[in-house]
């Protein structure tokens, strides 16, 4: 035991001087997390309609004005508007940035507007009130502007005038669209991939020891390939979890929102830390220089990133199943049950008893890892005659 | 020092053999290494030497033969009581000099306060107790090189390996390793592998040559130089053109009751009083000379005369 406390101490010195490995390591899911939220968010359809409110009001009351402030607090049920509004003083100014492509569309609100709406409110037969709307009609963004713009206005004269609608709609999201977006559903394979990252400094670890020749050391020394791997392990689980709380502040700081348990959530992380240390040894019997590890190490990381759903949500079907897992190429990969797992805890607020077969087949995975590992690395590494 | 039958061997080595494939690196070596000695082990490359250290360390496995280790002082296995300096300087680069003297202790069970003191002692001896708290990184190559000593030693072991140990060190620092080697003596098995053959002639108590993986020859230093022949030596050298003349000088030569070694372009002469033989020996040499000096044979004459080749390092 003492022996594995000294090499924890020296495996914690040795990353903290290897700070820029280390810094890379925990920053790159973060990282990540930040570039998936800006290509979500250039993603999402966003409209830019101006206003020009002619209204010339009423008994000191202007409802074109109130239109414009009920246009900047819209709120929708099922999804945000997809709106933005914004104000102009002179209608000549807002055509040239519609020309200009600067904007979608323009809404030009009567100057009787206030005195049409008052009329019926006080029951007097009245003529229409007639909002102008200005855009590219051959744009499909001025066509969904218009549709949009037409419906806000509708709503707001019924609701001025103290009238009912004549319908209601009611929007029925299909699957989790109307809760989740593209940015939560990649979120659970972000934090995975945080954890897959893990996979160079742990192996580097390893073979910085073979590396500088310092295995000799040891191995006169006698400590056993189990106290080294422990040893540096322990810091390397650390790692994993300080790299994986980064990417869960950086994605709650861009609106991520956690529906799930954390603790339930931190077991699937030290799991799968470890199945990745473990994974790291396999890797590090087969290189004996950190360029090798680069090299070599990229296969793999390929493989996690791409295969298992981490990087991009993925489908795999599988007619076997063991327990409910599914047997597949992607589900030899520990990442792949992780990546499941944290999807249903944090997306979905499922308990770890949801997630059995998922965490299950994690430490089968890990087992085989460390097996396989352990001998290899011992065979290749430790071997003392 | 002559080291006699009467000495206690620390580690036999019988009939100790190791293939690589097709390349014999060791053939049916036979040696005794005796207790508290320095032993300066020579060889050209290739002749064996880290392959013979690599299996006293147990670090291969021989193909044949065993070596057997007397160590009686604790219960240590044989490989805790080796320490070893390889020609690479073999630390942690990222640890400061106390910081890895203190983790090598503790990796072989030395308690952390003990470990502390024979750390800060063992940078005293070697000149380096104001780099204690510098990163191994950061020191320069003769510091780096005692820090390897240093880290070789930091477990007390009863032998000691060094490779090349004055390697890439400044003149100051050849002479503080050496006179620490020194102080080892009598208190230290010490194996001393060096391509230096002055380092080796100056250090070492018994001297073994191997080439080819097999043991040419073992003795003091002295007795390795008197068996070449007593007295002085004369190198002649000759123009590279008249290489196909040599041998021929070189059989009247010994017609004449002369050692003589022929390499490359030179001959070598071994004799007592050479100086009063110098007629007659011009008198068989029919070709022009470039040069020709006098001196007292070494070691490395020792070594050519035995393996027939000059060091390849």
């Amino acid at each position: 035991m003492k022996k594995i406390i000294s090499i924890i101490k020296k495996s914690l010195i040795e990353q903290i001087r290897s700070y820029w490995i280390l810094i890379l390591t925990v920053t790159m899911a973060p990282f990540f997390v930040f570039v998936y939220y800006l290509i979500n968010e250039s993603q999402k359809p966003s409209y830019d309609v101006l206003i020009v409110n002619a209204d010339t009001g009423v008994q000191q009351k202007n409802y074109g004005k109130i239109l414009i402030e009920y246009t900047q607090n819209l709120k929708n049920d099922t999804m945000p508007v997809p709106l933005k509004f914004k104000e102009m003083g002179s209608k000549q100014k807002a055509i040239e940035l519609l020309k200009n492509k600067d904007a979608d569309a323009l809404i030009v609100i009567p100057d009787n507007f206030s005195e049409i709406i008052e009329e019926i409110k006080n029951g007097i037969d009245t003529t229409q009130a007639t909002i102008e709307l200005i855009g590219d009609l051959s744009d499909i963004k001025y066509m969904i502007s218009a549709v949009w713009t037409s419906g806000i206005a509708q709503f707001f004269v019924y609701q001025s005038v103290n009238q009912k609608s004549l319908f209601s709609i009611k929007e029925t999201a299909l699957g989790l669209s109307g809760k989740m977006d593209d940015f939560d559903l990649y979120m659970p394979g972000l934090l995975i991939l945080s954890l897959i990252m893990l996979m160079f400094p742990a192996t580097i670890a390893f073979v910085m020891e073979v590396e500088n020749k310092t295995m000799l050391r040891l191995k006169l020394s006698e400590v056993t390939t189990f106290q080294l791997i422990t040893g540096i392990s322990i810091i390397q689980v650390l790692i994993g979890v300080l790299s994986i709380a980064l990417t869960i502040v950086c994605a709650l700081a861009v609106g991520f929102n956690i529906s799930g348990n954390i603790l339930n959530l931190t077991v699937v992380v030290i799991l799968t830390s470890i199945s990745m240390i473990a994974f790291s040894l396999i890797v590090a019997a087969m290189c004996k220089t950190v360029n090798e590890v680069l090299i070599i190490g990229n296969f793999p990381l390929l493989l996690f990133m791409f295969f298992t759903g981490a990087a991009f949500p993925i489908n795999s079907t599988s007619n076997i199943e063991i327990f409910n897992y599914p047997l597949t190429f992607q589900s030899l990969m520990s990442p792949t049950p992780a990546v499941l797992a944290t999807k249903k805890i944090l997306v979905m607020g499922m308990g770890l008893n949801n997630v059995i077969p998922e965490l299950s087949a994690i430490v089968v995975l890990t087992i085989i890892y460390f097996i396989v590992g352990l001998l290899f690395f011992h065979y290749r590494h430790m071997r003392l005659n | 020092m002559e080291f006699t039958a009467s000495k206690k061997a620390i580690i036999s080595i019988n009939n100790l053999s190791k293939k690589y494939k097709d390349l014999i690196a060791v053939n049916q070596l036979c040696l005794e290494i005796y207790e508290h000695e320095i032993l300066g082990f020579l060889g050209p490359n290739g002749a064996g030497k880290t392959t013979c250290i690599q299996l006293i360390c147990g670090l291969i496995a021989a193909d044949g033969g065993s070596i057997e280790f007397h160590l009686e002082k604790n219960n240590k296995s044989p490989q805790q009581n080796i320490g070893i300096c390889p020609q690479e300087n073999v630390f942690w680069p990222k640890l400061t000099c106390i910081e890895q003297l203190v983790f090598a202790g503790e990796m072989y069970g030395i308690e952390l306060q003990k470990s502390k003191k024979r750390a800060h002692e063992l940078l005293e001896w070697l000149g380096l107790n104001e780099k204690t708290n510098t990163v191994a990184s950061k020191l320069s190559g003769g510091m780096k090189r005692r820090l390897n000593i240093c880290l070789a030693l930091m477990h007390d072991p009863e032998i000691l390996i060094l490779d090349e140990p004055e390697a890439g060190l400044d003149p100051q620092s050849k002479v503080l390793v050496r006179n620490f080697i020194k102080s080892l003596a009598g208190t230290k098995t010490i194996i001393l592998t060096t391509h230096n053959m002055d380092e080796a002639d100056r250090l070492s108590d018994r001297i073994a040559i191997i080439d080819q993986g097999k043991l040419l020859k073992t003795g003091s230093p002295k007795s390795l130089k008197q068996s070449i022949g007593t007295g002085d030596l004369l190198e002649i050298v000759f123009d590279h053109s008249y290489i196909s003349s040599l041998t021929g000088i070189k059989n009247s030569l010994e017609k004449l009751n002369f050692t003589v070694t022929e390499h490359e372009n030179k001959l070598i002469l071994y004799s007592k009083n050479i100086m009063q033989k110098i007629t007659e020996v011009v008198q068989q040499i029919n070709i022009p000379v470039q040069q020709m000096n006098m001196r007292e044979n070494s070691l490395e004459d020792v070594f050519i005369h035995l393996t027939g080749k000059k060091l390849r390092q």
